[in-house]
């Protein structure tokens, strides 16, 4: 993308730099980035060189604030007339240029620290397959949060080509989606997550020696509880009361995990119409401002969850070429919805409701069986614990019996459907998911089959789209001949 | 059918020459890994030779059974609207691209494909899977004319 510039002949406007808080961020990164020297350091404390090692710290900061203040002395960037310049390196240096052209959305990000000094970070999105490293190009990583507004009303009036659209539309205006406390705690409460205990569980494995703790052996528990002998007398003349306190301490602290961390992350959630595309804003501490250009929009997933569902909760979430916050491909645009506000904001994509009762082609039953059959190898083993230490095949045993049920309820569930100009595929029973792809968005198909299905006479066929999964979006286990047709059909829209 | 799914045919019979080359090296680095595996964890032990002659046998059998097998499974057409490639026989692919979704085109020659004067086609589409799709083993005049076929078709997207 970096092409040499002829310039002269068109504005390329001043040069500008990074606002000069970014020295504070700048440090921060460059502390991060030193990785090893850490070790070095904790190492000096460890072995008592007290002097040495706040030396070597104070020699780190230096070292990482010179960093930043290089960086930010030899980083300049250009607002053109038809593109953004970034000139950045401070050995080598990179002269990039991003034609707005090019650009499909420009995102706002501010973290706690940021919002605080009115800064925030933009990213320039260029929807090239770029989710490497060389996606940091296209980061401004401090600027005013009013230039930042500025840059991207330029960014979009210059794409559209269409004076109309420098009007800056007031966020005031009915959201397409948003979500109150009330709906927030909801959401938070279907996250329920006992992430948190594997934490701790982590990190008790691995410092546990060194705290001279460790809160998971049982001699950790015998002496607590050999320091509390009344505690001790309690607990076993009440063990029903002891497990059910610690059931109900298990479920509480799993629903607070999950409220927080959707509340960090979801908290004022709200998506508005903009003229080229659906704008969502969300964060409690690092707020984040996405716009998903329209045209961008390659399908649609609607998922949920067994509980989720029996209570009317789904969650919309857009495939798309422009990648959302971490790299993901998906754009989350309602963490929790019924089904008329998915339908609302698929209209205001453009796109048709969902069908609620589409005529569903159901899979061959070899879905389960064949994965039964994958699972066979491990009967041996099973075999060998039955014979050896019975108590432990119960484990395995139940294991496999399980994965086997749960691929059994997912058949129930795995079917696919055509609406029209577009292809329903309903997959999963824990995780149950709903693709909605319209024929165009369709890149390419693949019909696949193993020694085991083509004995059977079924076969996969994967879809690809732009901005989905590596695997593809498969359509499992239908009869070869149904799935040749339906590739015909999926494809025969195409002009 | 007939509208979607083009003739196949096979690709040019020097591929088969390519694979088996291709093979060769695989099958000497593996040749080599298994010798000094022998040699360090196994001869001191009295088992020398084990791993060593497996993985003779196994290059072997690459070498001289399955350029022939992959060949014969590989087909590939280009229709009015459609690329096909079809290939593999344990796990079977079936690919079929539409023209009109193809990003940009590439003819790729390495240097085994300069020694057995084959090329490759390389499509590139939009699509997360499949984002490249090769069909290896063209005569090169061939997968300049494919190249060029193809090139009429692809539509410079709007957005």
């Amino acid at each position: 993308m970096s092409r040499p510039t002829p310039t002269e002949d068109r504005a390329v406007g001043g040069p500008e730099r990074l606002h000069p808080l970014f020295l504070l961020k700048g440090l921060g990164g460059s502390l991060r980035g030193l990785g090893g020297a850490y070790a070095a350091l904790a190492y000096l404390i460890v072995s008592g060189e007290w002097r040495l090692a706040m030396f070597a710290a104070a020699a780190f900061i230096l070292v990482g604030g010179v960093g930043a203040i290089l960086y930010w002395r030899r980083f300049e960037y250009r607002v053109g007339a038809s593109e953004i310049r970034i000139d950045s390196g401070i050995l080598s240096r990179r002269h990039r240029s991003i034609p707005f052209d090019r650009i499909q959305d420009v995102d706002i990000t501010q973290g706690p620290l940021a919002r605080a000094l009115g800064i925030a970070q933009v990213k320039f999105e260029t929807g090239g397959g770029s989710s490497g490293p060389q996606s940091e190009e296209g980061v401004l990583q401090a600027i005013t949060l009013e230039r930042a507004h500025e840059i991207r009303q330029l960014v979009r009036s210059r794409r559209t080509r269409d004076p109309q659209a420098i009007v800056e539309q007031s966020g005031e205006q009915h959201p397409v989606f948003a979500m109150g406390p009330k709906r927030l705690l909801t959401a938070g409460l279907f996250n329920f997550s006992l992430a948190v205990f594997a934490g701790l569980l982590g990190i008790t494995q691995t410092f546990g020696d060194a705290l001279g703790f460790d809160p998971l052996s049982q001699k950790f528990w015998r002496n607590v509880l050999a320091a509390s002998a009344p505690l001790q007398e309690f607990a076993l003349a009440h063990r029903a009361i002891v497990v059910a306190a610690g059931s109900v301490l298990l479920v509480v602290l799993g629903a607070a995990t999950g409220v927080i961390r959707t509340t960090l992350r979801d908290y004022g959630f709200r998506v508005d119409r903009t003229d080229t595309g659906l704008r969502r804003r969300r964060g409690l501490l690092t707020r984040t401002d996405v716009t998903l250009p329209l045209k961008r929009a390659q399908a649609a997933v609607v998922s949920t969850g067994p509980v989720r569902e029996a209570f009317g909760w789904k969650e919309l979430s857009l495939r798309s070429l422009a990648s959302d916050e971490g790299g993901r491909h998906a754009h989350l645009l309602a963490p929790l919805a019924r089904d008329n506000e998915i339908d609302h904001i698929l209209a205001e994509l453009g796109w048709r409701p969902i069908p609620a009762e589409p005529r569903w082609h159901h899979v061959s039953g070899a879905y389960v069986w064949t994965f039964a059959l994958a699972l066979t190898p491990l009967l041996l083993p099973l075999a060998v614990q039955v014979v050896l230490v019975w108590p432990a095949a119960l484990v395995l045993g139940s294991v496999l019996l399980v994965a086997v049920a749960l691929r059994w309820l997912a058949w129930f569930r795995t079917a696919y459907a055509l609406d029209e100009d577009r292809v329903l595929v309903r997959t999963g029973w824990w995780r149950r998911k709903l693709l909605v792809l319209p024929f165009e968005r369709i890149q390419s198909a693949d019909i696949t089959e193993n020694f085991v299905s083509r004995w059977v006479g079924t076969a996969s066929l994967r879809l690809a789209v732009a901005g989905g999964s590596v695997a593809g979006e498969i359509i499992p286990a239908i009869p070869k001949a149904a799935a040749r047709q339906l590739r015909e059909q999926l494809l025969s829209s195409q002009a | 059918m007939a509208a979607g799914e083009p003739h196949l045919e096979p690709v040019e019979a020097g591929y088969k020459h390519v694979l088996r080359a291709r093979m060769a090296v695989f099958g000497a680095v593996l040749i080599l890994a298994a010798f000094i595996l022998d040699r360090v964890l196994l001869a001191p032990k009295g088992h020398g030779g084990i791993v060593a002659g497996a993985a003779v046998i196994l290059a072997l059998a690459m070498i001289i059974v399955a350029p022939q097998r992959i060949y014969r499974r590989l087909r590939y057409g280009v229709g009015e609207r459609m690329l096909q490639v079809v290939r593999g026989w344990l796990f079977h692919t079936d690919t079929v691209v539409p023209l009109a979704r193809v990003q940009h085109l590439d003819v790729v020659r390495g240097p085994l494909d300069k020694l057995f004067g084959t090329s490759s086609l390389v499509v590139h589409t939009a699509g997360t899977h499949n984002s490249v799709v090769v069909v290896p083993g063209l005569a090169p005049a061939r997968a300049a004319e494919l190249r060029d076929i193809i090139r009429e078709h692809v539509q410079t997207d709007a957005d």
